[in-house]
């Protein structure tokens, strides 16, 4: 095994397939640089994806990676996650990936508590469709399929992840690099689910929702005396309609889907492990 | 002398219908007798009507029995509605106040007052069952040293009272019989063979096939009738060391097989035609990214909900065929519990060996019936192992490499050397997303080829049975449950002096073609019985072999007979023999 200890030895060689200004570019900066600080081997990570523009990055990377099916890289990561504990498995995807079609696995993964790091690239849009509107484009945006605006309330993702339960959850931004790449290697290091909301625009589609010049004037960071352990607190800071708050918003401390999965084990064995042969012998 | 009886019993669900089925089936199996049972199971989570059947016998048999010998009815509902079912010369047993029009019956009626005794003499009415039991046991001459025994490990966690209050319902029982029935010569348990059988349910099977052959992770989502699958294993696949996770969906269960099995472990999913409905799209993945995976489907009947609680062999073109663009996986079909386990061996052995996904096609009366196992039966399950990659000498790993096999070594994540992408997009040999019309072309080829090596595996030569040999008038051919009554219906058709055979294939795609193409060149006629509307099977058959064919087909909910598919067979002689009339008189 080579050191492992550049930008460059994390990379798989193939050449990002994104448009130029895409905001994405900074979140496979950010994503690779905590790789680099986290020391992590290429071989013991796990990237796993669903579907669209942000679920390409997997292909860019050197590790094992997953590119699934449209809203199913969570299901898909859990199971990789159980079969192998011992792995780095990071998820990624985007907004319509993670809350229309996927929407359904992110509750029940939050409150397993599986320990994996979920990373949904909040662009507002249907980037690789080219252009329809996703659950968090805001209401009078006019997208393809939403001329006259929309019919419902943007979602707030990371709202959604303290309310699911999710035990860390963090908002960045793609060109706040040196904060995501920090909140990146935080979510990698957590014991359990580790969701992180990353703002970005697409420079295709949506240029307006997730519009840089705007959303660098509205974002504010997490205040210093913020207590991410207050589930209460955290969701009025995540649902703050006056800003934009980036970084930690919840941590929280309980098993993992993994701690259970052990615990379950004990109790089913009660001091022995079965062979096949006592299953047989009670259907005697 | 051979010794072959059929049982019924039939009531209220509720009344004790299976408690005392059950426990007839499990002296009987530690007797050493092979046993084939059915039941019916109400919609309702409450109540409505229900039947279990026994057929008991010291010979192999398939089926659980048409006519019975004896039937137990427990009111007047289960009596009319069985009633027609019992031989001429068989024995009824019904609570007292039935009627029973008694005039040019020529069957043994005896009515006894259930309730009556449990509630006058013992004091409870849930004690019902076991007076049922009394009076079977006398009746059918079973020991009833056996019957205490079975009662006592039954009853071993619960307090001395209960214990004893079962025990004199049972002897009330027995009295009952002993005072009022005469009884009848030749008739009732046969003598056992020493040699004591296991006895479990089809997805009992099914769990503990999957468990023996080594399944690591159960991901899945309740849906009758398969949720007995995931329930045994969430209790014993811990205690291996195994996992089981009921997941929010059917896809996230079939996506978290992808994971699971990717990352290097063997997982699997059960689930009915709903079920796989959802998880369609999924298959799809696992054929293009080449990634193991154990699907059970139990069928049952109809689209959408359908009839959720009865049998149907509907889904047949869905495992086939159910997904988008061309996606090859393996389909098989166990016909009895016994190969509900060895066949869960043989699924994981496709899906490992060929990285593909596999469908064990089963139905609600597989796997609700219980029947009787050989208790070696684990160690027929085939071996299986994926083939795995080493790191390459020099530059990057090639996970879909094009080369003679069509399939390639795979490298598990962790693996030193081997990092790759496994993906759902059309790729290239290193994973890499590559939509050429050449490339689209090699790798659908690659992925299709292994249906052909899966054709000539030693494993496939032994997942079709024929039933007789050589040349014959008339041709059967069935799958999975429906096996055994037209087992029972070859033989019953012999020996009405028809020239018949027939042909059993236990791997639906790819079809062991070598077989079949053999019996349809050695039988004039084909007939395909199976449980759907619109012959699936028989379709397929037509499709793949250009051979006309007589469906024989049935959406009852309940299996097929062997008397429907004898007529059906008379039938299609009749035509025979009218063609070659007609062809004879020509030639002259
Ligand atoms: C089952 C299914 N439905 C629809 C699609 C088409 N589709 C591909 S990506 C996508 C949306 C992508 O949007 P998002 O998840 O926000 O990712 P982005 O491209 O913006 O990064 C859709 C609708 C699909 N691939 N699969
Ligand atoms: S369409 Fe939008 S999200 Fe997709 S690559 Fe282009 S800019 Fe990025
Ligand atoms: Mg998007």
């Amino acid at each position: 095994m080579e050191e492992q200890d550049k930008f460059c030895d994390y990379l798989s060689g193939v050449n990002p397939v994104w448009c130029p200004g895409c905001g994405y570019y900074g979140i496979l900066g950010a994503l690779v640089e905590a790789f680099v600080d986290l020391k992590l081997p290429s071989k013991e990570l796990a990237l796993i994806s669903g579907i669209g523009c942000a679920s390409r990055l997997p292909y860019f990377v050197k590790s094992y990676g997953f590119h699934g099916i449209h809203g199913r890289a969570l299901p898909i990561a859990q199971g990789v996650k159980i079969a192998n504990p011992n792995l780095t498995v990071v998820t990624v995807g985007g907004d319509g990936d993670g809350l229309a079609i996927g929407g359904g696995h992110f509750p029940h993964v939050a409150r397993n508590n599986v320990d994996l790091t979920y990373i949904l690239f909040n662009n507002a849009i249907y980037g690789m469709t080219k252009g329809q509107f996703s659950p968090t484009t805001t209401l009078f945006s006019s997208t393809k399929t939403s001329p006259f605006g929309l019919t419902g309330e943007a979602l707030n993702p990371s709202a959604l992840a303290i309310v699911y339960g999710a035990s860390f959850v963090a908002r960045g931004f793609s060109v706040k690099k040196e904060q995501l790449k920090d909140l990146i290697m935080q979510g990698i290091r957590h014991p359990g689910f580790a969701f992180i909301e990353i703002l970005s625009s697409c420079s295709s589609f949506n240029t307006t929702d997730m519009n840089v010049a705007r959303l660098l004037k509205a974002i504010d960071t997490v205040p210093a005396d913020h207590d991410p352990e207050n589930p209460v607190e955290a969701l009025r800071l995540a649902g703050d309609e006056s800003k934009i708050h980036l970084g930690v918003l919840r941590r929280s401390s309980r098993p993992s889907l993994e701690d259970r999965f052990q615990e379950i084990e004990k109790k089913a064995q009660r001091g022995k492990s079965h062979g096949i042969d006592s299953l047989v012998r009670q259907f005697a | 002398m051979m010794h072959d009886f059929t049982l019924r019993v039939a009531g209220e669900s509720g009344e004790g219908v299976i408690t005392v089925g059950e426990t007839v089936a499990r002296i009987a199996a530690r007797e050493g007798l092979q046993l084939v049972t059915f039941r019916t199971f109400p919609a309702e989570i409450k109540g409505g009507a229900c039947m279990m059947q026994l057929r008991l016998s010291d010979q192999k048999i398939s089926y659980h029995g048409e006519k019975v010998d004896c039937l137990v009815a427990l009111n007047q509902a289960a009596l009319d509605e069985n009633f027609p079912d019992l031989k001429e010369q068989g024995v009824l047993l019904c609570e007292a106040e039935c009627d029973v029009i008694e005039d040019g019956l020529s069957a043994t009626v005896y009515k006894v007052p259930f309730e009556r005794i449990a509630v006058r003499e013992i004091g409870s009415r849930i004690s019902k069952n076991i007076v049922v039991l009394g009076v079977l046991a006398e009746l059918l001459a079973i020991p009833k040293p056996r019957v205490e025994e079975f009662l006592a490990e039954k009853f071993a966690k619960k307090s001395e009272a209960i214990l004893d209050h079962n025990m004199q319902a049972l002897e009330k029982g027995i009295c009952f019989a002993r005072e009022n029935f005469s009884k009848r010569e030749g008739f009732g348990f046969p003598p056992g063979k020493p040699e004591r059988h296991l006895l479990m349910t089809g997805n009992e099977a099914i769990a503990l096939g999957s468990a023996a052959a080594g399944v690591k992770c159960f991901f899945g989502y309740p849906i009758t009738p398969a949720s007995e699958i995931m329930e045994w294993l969430a209790v014993h696949l811990p205690r291996m060391g195994g996992k089981v996770l009921q997941t929010e969906d059917e896809i996230s269960a079939i996506c978290a097989v992808a994971g699971a099995s990717w990352a290097g472990e063997k997982a699997m999913t059960a689930t009915s035609g709903p079920g796989v409905s959802l998880m369609s799209e999924a298959l799809g993945l696992l054929s293009i990214a080449e990634i193991p995976a154990v699907i059970v489907d139990s069928q049952r009947g109809g689209p959408s909900t359908g009839l959720p609680t009865k049998t149907e062999q509907s889904d047949l073109m869905l495992a086939i065929h159910g997904s988008h663009g061309d996606a090859p996986r393996v389909v098989i079909a166990p016909t009895s519990v016994s190969e509900c386990i060895t066949m869960m061996g043989a699924a994981f052995y496709f899906a490992e060996k060929y990285q593909m996904p596999v469908i064990v096609l089963v139905d609600q009366a597989l796997s609700a019936r219980v029947e009787t196992v050989k208790p070696g039966i684990v160690e027929e399950i085939p071996k299986s192992s994926r083939l795995r990659a080493q790191a390459p000498a020099e530059g990057n790993f090639a996970r879909y490499k094009l080369a003679n096999s069509p399939v390639s070594p795979a490298a598990i994540p962790g693996t030193d050397g081997c990092e790759h992408m496994v993906t759902g997009m059309e790729h290239d040999e290193f994973g890499n997303f590559a939509c050429d019309d050449e490339t689209h072309t090699a790798m659908t080829v690659k992925r299709f080829r292994k249906l052909e090596e899966i054709e000539h595996d030693p494993l496939t030569q032994n997942l079709c049975q024929s039933i007789g040999e050589g040349r014959a008038d008339i041709g059967v051919v069935t799958w999975g449950s429906s096996a055994g009554p037209v087992e029972e219906a070859i033989a019953e058709a012999r020996r009405l002096g028809i020239s018949v055979r027939g042909l059993v294939p236990k791997i639906l795609n790819p079809l062991p073609h070598a077989q079949m193409k053999k019996f349809f060149s050695e039988v004039n006629r084909v007939i395909v019985p199976e449980l759907n509307f619109t012959g699936q099977l028989a379709s397929q058959l037509r499709a793949t072999y250009r051979v006309p064919t007589i469906s024989l087909t049935k959406i009852k909910g309940v299996p097929l007979e062997p008397s429907e598919i004898v007529a059906k067979i008379i039938e299609a002689t009749d035509g025979l023999q009218q063609r070659s009339a007609r062809r004879y008189g020509r030639a002259r």
